[in-house]
């Protein structure tokens, strides 16, 4: 059978062939023209003798083509790695190589992943979106998609791979989770289901489609027929929500930092946005004030705060809204078709109110990480996912969430490795020791520190750090501040002691 | 020093931290490579408010206004010359 999503877009394209689909400023992709790009766009990947389950790299902002590249790639039977867009080239290369890429669709004029693709041993087809310049043998997207034969959608086990994405590993060992079609299919429907989306609905969009929540709200809006507004950023607030109000939309998604700044930027109530009847919340916990206040800014619009990640395709977890103000600060209860359960110590199940590991179980649980059994092994055991979180249920069964075993950074949308940050730094000539670390944020949640360890005798300012970090990290991953220290807190065996750094006090440098 | 080199000079500085105005082209869009984020913007509008004691209102922070070094320059001008 073909891919359950592919065959949603397929029936659309039939029953409601002009209603859109997805919009990007004045482009719109109606149901019957993405059904027909993604068509020739997998006929175009067969001409280049591509094979069931290649993978096809997608380094590109949120895009009607990111859309078009992903649904023809899954009609073609291949595998899309959806790349985070912002990064470098130094994150590209790994990438591609731990991919073995055989196509890459990525904006002209993208020097890093032009770079990186030099890089490469062999070259992968490449595609380039828009107008601007393109390598030497790179197609042009227009041209390839223009006079060439549909292809009818081929037949795909629905537990064969479709997507691989890499969430914050380093780049020496880049961590990829592969999600299956009834991955990906039974993720959406559980959140169709608790959402209550139909084809009348529509959302505005920030969310980068190369993150689990990004990805999740667009195909889940697709799944339905219904709508999905892409806006570029959120540079200027309130352009989005002149959007959100001239688009009569329905709902609307975002991180903690993406209300913090809409409900500190931009006066909600001089805008018409009685359309609105979901707010979705989730990738970390949202400040209780926060909530209070959205809720008391848009009080007709529901808000369900949810819980998931990238290796459960995208969520796990939702708090019904009308138990928000009752159960605030829990991340609520299993979706539908998923079992949530707190282990303590021992492996038990915990008594409520215990606070133990939070595990997983459900078809949306991931395959495991590309090429990577050993890691695989750490966090799949028995049918359970293991993930990584702290918390405990209470009396009613809702889930609190507590912590995480992990020292990964939640800036905005994103997650930081501080060892990738690291890895940079330490790279600077002068730099002796450097550890990173992610302080608390007002709107961002956390932001990134770097303390460092100078070399005796050299000189190494912090416009020289942020400098070398801007040439070969992602924008959010350069520190916001910087703090030059004799030595740094470590164990008896040498590791660093990130929770005393964590207390140290705040000096801004910039 | 005129304003459009100034401004410049606070982006150079704050956002690409050098002082090599070549690192930047003059039309080049902030927005769209990357190099501003919301939260820079708000700094940049904040540092331009108080060095030229201009008022940004809401309705003028669109991407016309803030997408180059050339555009702010020009914005800036305009609200002086107000």
């Amino acid at each position: 059978m073909t891919s359950w999503l592919v065959s949603r877009i397929e029936g659309f394209a039939r029953t409601q062939p002009a209603q859109r689909a997805v919009t990007e400023g004045d482009r719109v992709l109606d149901y019957a023209s993405l059904w027909t790009q993604a068509n020739a766009f997998a006929a175009a990947l067969h001409e280049e003798r591509f094979a069931l389950g290649d993978r096809v790299a997608l380094i590109l902002q949120n895009s009607l083509e990111a859309v078009v590249a992903t649904y023809g790639t899954w009609i073609a039977g291949g595998v899309i790695v959806p790349l985070n867009a912002q990064a470098k080239a130094r994150d590209f290369g790994p990438w591609l190589r731990h991919a073995d890429a055989r196509v890459v669709v990525h904006e002209a004029g993208h020097g890093d992943a032009e770079s990186a693709i030099d890089s490469l041993p062999e070259t992968p087809l490449v595609i380039v979106t828009g107008a601007g310049s393109a390598a030497p043998g790179a197609r042009r997207w227009s041209e390839l998609l223009a006079d060439v034969p549909q292809h009818a959608a081929i037949d795909v086990d629905t537990n064969v791979l479709a997507m691989i994405l890499y969430t914050s590993g380093t780049t020496g060992r880049p961590k990829g989770v592969m999600l299956s079609h009834a991955n990906l299919a039974a993720n959406v429907q559980s959140i169709v289901e608790y959402l209550g989306l139909v084809a009348t609905d529509s959302i505005v969009s920030v969310l980068p489609f190369y993150y689990s929540y990004g990805a999740s709200v667009l195909h889940t809006h697709l799944a339905v027929g219904a709508r999905i507004v892409i806006e570029s950023n959120l540079v200027f607030p309130h352009l989005m929500v002149e959007t959100m109000a001239r688009e009569r939309v329905s709902g609307f998604s975002g991180v903690p930092s993406t209300f913090v700044l809409l409900l500190n930027r931009v006066p909600l109530d001089q805008y018409d946005l009685s359309s609105l009847r979901y707010l979705t919340q989730a990738g970390g916990a949202m400040a209780p004030v926060t909530t209070t206040r959205l809720r008391s800014a848009l009080p007709h619009a529901r808000l369900f705060v949810m819980y998931g990640q990238t290796e459960a395709t995208a969520r796990l977890a939702w708090l019904p809204p009308d138990r928000l103000e009752e159960k605030l600060g829990s991340v609520g209860v299993a979706i539908p078709g998923v079992e949530l359960e707190v282990r303590d110590e021992n492996g038990r199940r915990a008594d409520a109110f215990a606070v133990g590991d939070v595990y997983a179980r459900g078809a949306n649980v991931m395959l495991g990480y590309w090429n990577d059994a050993e890691t695989t092994a750490g966090v799949l055991q028995d049918g359970w996912l293991k993930t990584g979180d702290m918390g405990h249920v209470d009396a009613d069964g809702f889930l609190f969430l507590s912590g995480r075993r992990s020292d990964m950074i939640k800036t905005g949308a994103h997650r930081v490795h501080p060892k990738d940050v690291e890895e940079v730094i330490a790279d600077l000539a002068g730099v002796g020791e450097v550890a990173v670390i992610g302080i608390d944020d007002e709107v961002m949640g956390q932001v990134i520190k770097a303390f460092i360890v100078p070399q005796a005798g050299t000189d190494v300012s912090t416009d020289t750090v942020k400098a070398h970090c801007r040439e070969r990290l992602a924008i959010y991953k350069i520190p916001k501040f910087i703090e030059f220290v004799a030595d740094l807190p470590k164990t008896a065996s040498g590791k660093i002691r990130r929770a005393v750094l964590a207390g140290s006090d705040l000096r801004e440098v910039s | 020093m005129d304003h459009k080199r100034q401004i410049k000079q606070f982006v150079l500085k704050n956002y690409l931290f050098t002082e090599d105005e070549s690192a930047l082209s003059d039309s080049e869009s902030l927005i769209r490579n990357g190099t501003i984020d919301s939260t820079g913007m708000l700094e940049l509008i904040a540092h331009l408010e108080k060095t030229w004691s201009i008022k940004v209102a809401d309705i003028e922070m669109i991407p016309a206004n803030f997408e180059s070094i050339d555009a702010i320059g020009a914005f800036v001008a305009r609200k002086i010359a107000a």
